[in-house]
């Protein structure tokens, strides 16, 4: 197969298999947690304002009280590359015309030098975030190859894709194709893997603020 | 004149002395000493009924009797009987009785009531009905004051 | 498969539910929430990450409630839960977790930690996997009606004592009191005095109250256990009390746990609401306070700082009522880091003090409200439960430092002037 066929294969036939698996993954994820169902609480329920699910889906994105200064770099390193991915996806315009081309929308993007900048700002936090997580004592015991492995995943489409748009490494054609492939890796194995907090967070954000809201606490 | 409830009681010790107060609440706790079998217990009120404990000695006494306090308390969930129960009410008692720093505290008063509780215990282990301590309290109280 | 593992392994599956298999799936492994577990923090060792105790569960969950789990554990690919692994973790799940609930509320993804612990114990109490300790305590309160062995004529013996202290009679199974109080075996057994300050609180706010002899204690070791069955039935004795007498509002007292199983879970135990309603000690006083029913007199002038009991405040939401409390009879209240929400576990909940074998981390997990007390320098600890009392007590002792700690209820009734017997409301 030689770049050309490469580049079709992943533009084709290969993101259609993702992203099929994408969804029926996600679907069928979503569906053997959430079918699961919970018990009603019959206990006398406590009426306080900002004590509920919705609320703890917002709240909970902020530090809790104290727990900043025990880990700085969970709490300042999620929030930065969780953002930089969110805007090298989605205001990339390459990326936005991709989205347009398989949904039929658009949306206005960012210059792609600042687009750049916060791409090499998300790889060098990510590569701080490898590295704490193997020397922090709780995160290195806690760790199973799921870990490392959903790192690379996550890491590896932001590094190739830099790498084809400053062409280099591997010629254009193939480090473009190299760089779609590790998106559809990423796709395929995201619901199957701790990737899928991204829609579990807010079920189990709410759960928690929902039965702690019930006795009146705002978790 | 003789004290027959526990205002009369109560006004009364507050007139002793803190080496007073102290004397009279070792012969309160004396009586049920023997509820409990902590030496440190005995040695607090050794130390209690001299007049003339120094303040180092009754640090050094207190400390302990303090740790013998902590140490019998019931422990939450585990099975426990009410004659050793009684032995943490006893504790408590020699506690007030060496207690260093008194001022504005009727530990004599204290003592005394931690004694009732350490005889409620032995009732509410089903050995005796009711009791009378109260009034045996009353009677040492006078008697110490008619010395 | 042994009997009994086979019985724990069904239970674990029976109460995974849809929060539970969206914890486990949300988790990042980011660890955080070991910095908000004081046994980690004070010893240093990852095993105590909240939750890494959950692990079993995790794989039985995976195992039976996912596609990809079914798939593997078809093909051989998956390890399954052993009756040595539930051994292993007994101490995880019992010794070094006090159900203190702060892990759940620091979760970046939003996992309820301290609600699968929960859910992990009954796996493990049905397995047989409980420590002896809570065993024990969960027996007695089934077969003698209290945890500790606490018996009617002991609780009566208690009565007589207060009534000729005070002068006020206590009353018993009295029908159509507004309030049922409710009493824990280690307030019986070492804090006699909080019945007298009762006695003295009711009567001034002129309210009518009694206890019940047929259901005196709250103490629920079932819920400590795990066992829901053990609950349910501690429970409904006391919601047969309370309909029998047709009572307004059963009171939990300075019991952490008790609270919990009464007003929290109580309801889900029998499977039904109740026709009452279920207070905590310090909320009843916050509403006297609050309708000017508590007339206190004089004030602690010593430097006080309140230990928040982690059932009462961040698990139950009482925590405004007991500063307004403090306020209300001390001048120099002073607050501790962390106070409130926040607060750290004194070690010793749900069970732990119950646990011989693990008193030596409990020692170790003290460290942190030590440093709590370190920071503020208080004269004395006022707090609202029992077990706190005795534990912080037990930790104080071991760490050399001449605190007392005090019972929030005893300090208020110790402000109201002597009784005078009045006449309860509406007669």
């Amino acid at each position: 197969m030689n770049e050309l066929q490469f580049l079709t294969w992943v533009r084709g036939p290969g993101l259609n298999l993702a992203i099929s698996i994408f969804l029926l993954g996600v679907f069928v994820r979503l569906f053997e947690i959430y079918s699961l169902g919970r018990k009603k609480d019959l206990s006398e329920p406590r009426n306080v304002g900002g004590a509920s699910g919705i609320n703890t889906v917002f709240r909970r994105s902020l530090p809790a009280e104290g727990m900043l200064k025990k880990s700085p770099i969970s709490y300042i390193g999620g929030y930065i590359f969780h953002i930089g991915l969110a805007i090298i996806v989605f205001l990339f315009v390459p990326h936005i015309k991709f989205f347009q081309g398989l949904l039929g929308i658009s949306w206005p993007g960012l210059p792609s030098q600042l687009v750049e900048f916060v791409t090499i700002v998300t790889i060098v936090t990510m590569l701080v975030i490898l590295l704490d997580r193997i020397t922090n004592p709780v995160k290195r015991y806690l760790s199973t190859f799921q870990d490392w492995f959903t790192w690379a995943l996550t890491f590896l489409p932001v590094l190739t894709g830099w790498l084809a748009v400053r062409h280099l490494l591997l010629p254009y054609t193939t480090m473009l194709a190299v760089h779609i492939l590790m998106v559809e890796l990423l796709l395929v194995f995201l619901p199957f893997t701790k990737l899928f907090h991204a829609f579990t967070v807010f079920g189990s954000r709410w759960f928690n603020g929902t039965v702690n809201g019930h006795k009146g606490v705002a978790v | 004149m003789a004290t027959t409830n526990d205002k009369e009681f109560r006004v009364k010790l507050e007139t002793l002395s803190v080496s007073q107060q102290r004397q009279v609440a070792a012969l309160f706790v004396q009586r049920v000493l023997g509820l409990s079998n902590d030496v440190r217990i005995k040695a607090a009120l050794d130390m209690a009924m001299r007049a003339d404990i120094s303040d180092a000695e009754l640090a050094v006494v207190s400390q302990a009797a303090n740790t013998a306090r902590v140490e019998s308390y019931a422990q939450c969930g585990r099975d426990s009987d009410w004659n050793t129960q009684a032995g943490l009410f006893v504790a408590k008692a020699a506690v007030s009785c060496v207690r260093p720093d008194v001022e504005g505290q009727n530990l004599a008063w204290d003592a005394a009531m931690q004694v009732r509780v350490a005889r409620t215990c032995e009732a509410a282990s089903g050995d005796v009905t009711d009791h009378k301590e109260a009034e045996a309290q009353y009677a040492i109280l006078d008697d110490f004051l008619s010395k | 498969m042994s009997a009994s593992l086979e019985k724990g392994v069904r239970v674990l599956k029976e109460v995974i539910d849809a929060p539970i298999a969206s914890y486990f799936s949300s988790c990042v492994h980011c660890g955080l929430c070991a910095e908000a577990c004081l046994f980690y923090t004070e010893t240093g060792d990852p095993k105590y990450t909240p939750i890494h105790k959950l692990e079993p569960m995790r794989r039985l969950y995976e195992q039976e409630y996912t596609v990809l789990g079914r798939l593997k554990k078809l093909i051989g690919l998956s390890k399954a839960v052993t009756d040595a692994e539930l051994d292993e973790w007994r101490e995880l799940v019992y010794n070094s977790c006090t159900l203190c609930g702060r892990c759940s509320v620091v979760c970046p993804v939003g996992n309820d930690i301290v609600y699968m612990v929960r859910k992990f114990r009954e796996g493990m109490s049905a397995s047989g996997n409980a420590p002896e300790g809570i065993k024990g305590a969960a027996n007695r309160t089934i077969t003698i009606g209290s945890p500790m062995g606490v018996k009617l004529p002991a609780v009566k013996a208690q009565m007589r004592h207060v009534e000729a202290d005070y002068g006020l009679p206590i009353p018993m199974d009295v029908e159509g009191a507004e309030y049922l109080v409710m009493l824990s075996s280690m307030e019986i057994m070492n804090f006699p005095e909080y019945l007298g300050a009762i006695a003295k609180i009711m009567n001034q706010a002129g309210k009518s109250w009694t206890l019940c002899s047929t259901a005196f204690e709250a103490t629920n070791a079932g819920m400590q256990i795990g066992n829901s069955d053990l609950a349910r039935v501690i429970v409904s004795r006391i919601v047969e009390a309370a309909e029998k007498l047709k009572v307004k509002t059963v009171i939990s007292p300075e019991c952490g746990h008790a609270y919990t199983a009464l007003r929290l879970e109580g309801a889900n135990l029998m499977g039904r609401s109740f026709g009452f309603k279920v207070r905590h000690i310090i909320e009843v006083l916050g509403e006297f306070q609050e309708q000017g029913l508590l007339k206190t007199e004089g004030f602690e002038t010593d430097r006080l700082t309140f230990h928040d009991p982690c059932q009462l405040a961040r698990r139950g939401g009482v925590i405004k009522q007991q500063r307004g409390l403090m306020n209300m009879v001390a001048k120099n209240f002073v607050e501790m880091p962390d106070a409130g929400f926040m607060n750290w576990c004194c070690g010793g909940g749900g069970g732990a003090s119950a646990i011989e074998e693990g008193e030596e981390l409990r020692m170790e997990a003290f460290k942190k409200k030590k440093s709590q007390f370190d920071a503020v320098k208080p004269d004395r600890v006022v707090t609202a439960c029992a077990n706190c009392r005795i534990v912080m007590e037990e930790g104080l002792e071991h760490y050399k430092m001449n605190l007392p700690v005090v019972g929030l209820t005893e300090m208020i009734a110790d402000h109201i002037p002597n009784p005078v017997v009045a006449k309860p409301e509406g007669s």
